[in-house]
């Protein structure tokens, strides 16, 4: 198992977000986050690579053990390096051009030398058909070009999990199919994925484990094969209809 | 005009321009680059919300900010011989104007800092990026380019504010331009002169801020 989180707690004010709540994710998993807005699942994402601090929750991760309460920086720091998030609103360095904004990680944050940092990156460029337009600003790209340079951003550095929080809500339909055909051909490669997201679609025929949540908590976690033709709960099998119909 | 008026202006024009190249300027450029470094710092602090620093910060600003500048010279050049420490006029007013100036620009440059999405800061430290790393690559890149017009604006108040120097008797353009006057008495001319002068100066700034905004906003679409 490369990471695995329990009984994660977190609440804002007197707002209780998560409640509870544990998942796991088995190396080359693609692990897809399902349920309604509200439920936790950006905030759970969030909480697993330390941008909210949870009030509660162990997490595992290849085998260390860490208490997302008491996280210091540098284990934080230490584990971001294995890690990637891909975020909603892409959050691409406005100041630095796409190449640029895949080797800055390389360079500054992992110390690897400008040239095989480049090489890396125009190779990850390359992987998301981003590599034409390496010397192009954040604000000279659209909506989908962006968040394919972020996914190239994230993976150059070869991450052993890559996080995506909701990477497609932002862009509209056409731009979608080019960032969810992306993430479809990393899966294939094996690469281990958790993913929050509202795209049932993509769920359905790419992740092999679903985790329902509402309300902070899971509600229902399994092979997404078996979520979606056979759900357990009522709750899921509401929210998969009422979302297809 | 009369060949007497033209003979004073001529004549004083090279008097009143090279007290301004030699000390206006110097002046102002030392004392802005101080201020810079207080105000980033100042600024940073806050930002990052370090504890003690942040207030101590708070109380200089409000300080600096809350008091005019022509007291505060006073009471460097002239009050302080009073508990023993006597500084020259020209470093008086150095340490005056940069710290004066600080504390404005610390202002301009958190407020700058804030306008930075707070996704930027979180896509750095997910990229592997520190903390640290990501205010100087990231952050502060970008809040720079958003203080820059700002801040040029202070820097053309400042070479004009450098004149509240003539009266810790610093000899810069206007005092010059007072001791010219003291011995011929053509108020009219002589002031409209330095403040021809004074308006050079600014309008080579205004040109440079031009320039320099240019350069800085390579990575800014404004739109095709």
């Amino acid at each position: 198992m490369l990471l695995r989180v329990e009984n994660v707690h977190k609440s804002f004010g007197a707002l209780e977000v998560l409640r509870g709540v544990e998942l796991s994710v088995d190396k080359g998993d693609v692990v897809a986050i399902l349920g309604p807005s509200g439920s936790g699942k950006t905030t759970l994402l969030r909480c697993v690579n330390f941008l909210e601090r949870a009030d509660e929750g162990i997490l595992t991760f290849d085998g260390e053990r860490f208490d997302l309460a008491r996280m210091s920086k540098r284990d934080a720091a230490r584990l971001r390096k294995k890690t990637a998030f891909v975020f909603q609103s892409y959050n691409l360095f406005l100041n630095k051009t796409a190449l640029e904004n895949v080797t800055e990680g390389l360079i500054t944050g992992r110390r690897i030398p400008k040239g095989s940092a480049v090489d890396a990156a125009r190779r990850a460029l390359d992987k998301v058909g981003m590599l034409d337009r390496a010397d192009h600003y954040p604000s000279q790209l659209s909506g989908g070009q962006q968040q394919r340079t972020a996914i190239a951003r994230a993976i150059a550095a070869q991450p052993e999990i890559v996080y995506f929080d909701e990477p497609t809500s932002a862009l509209d339909p056409e731009l979608t199919g080019e960032v969810l055909s992306v993430m479809r051909q990393l899966a294939e490669e094996g690469m281990t994925m958790l993913v929050v997201t509202h795209e049932l679609g993509f769920a359905r025929t790419v992740s092999s484990q679903v985790v329902f949540m509402e309300g902070g908590v899971v509600v229902e976690a399994g092979p997404s094969r078996q979520i979606f033709e056979a759900p357990r709960q009522a709750r899921t099998r509401a929210f998969l209809q009422t979302d297809q119909a | 005009m009369d060949s007497r008026l033209l003979d004073i202006l001529v004549d004083s024009f090279p008097k009143i321009l090279i007290p301004g190249l030699t000390v206006t300027l110097p002046l102002t450029a030392i004392a802005f680059s101080i201020a810079m470094v207080i105000a980033v710092a100042a600024a940073l602090a806050q930002f990052a919300r370090v504890p003690v620093i942040t207030q101590i910060c708070r109380l200089y600003i409000w300080i600096f900010r809350g008091t005019p500048l022509l007291v505060q010279l006073f009471v460097v050049f002239f009050g302080m011989p009073k508990i023993g420490i006597t500084i020259a006029p020209f470093p008086a007013a150095v340490i005056v104007f940069s710290l004066n100036e600080g504390a404005y620009c610390a202002e301009t440059v958190r407020a700058a800092l804030e306008s930075v999405p707070s996704g930027q800061l979180e896509a750095g430290l997910c990229a592997g990026l520190s903390y640290l790393q990501t205010m100087r690559r990231i952050i502060l890149p970008q809040a720079m380019r958003t203080a820059f017009p700002p801040l040029s604006n202070s820097l053309i108040a400042m070479v004009k504010d450098t004149s509240l120097a003539a009266n810790i008797t610093v000899v810069e353009m206007l005092r010059a331009t007072e001791q010219i006057n003291a011995r011929v008495y053509e108020p009219l001319a002589l002031y409209i002169e330095v403040g021809l002068i004074y308006l050079l100066f600014s309008t080579v700034l205004t040109w440079l801020q031009r320039v320099g905004e240019k350069r800085l906003g390579a990575y800014e679409n404004r739109g095709v």
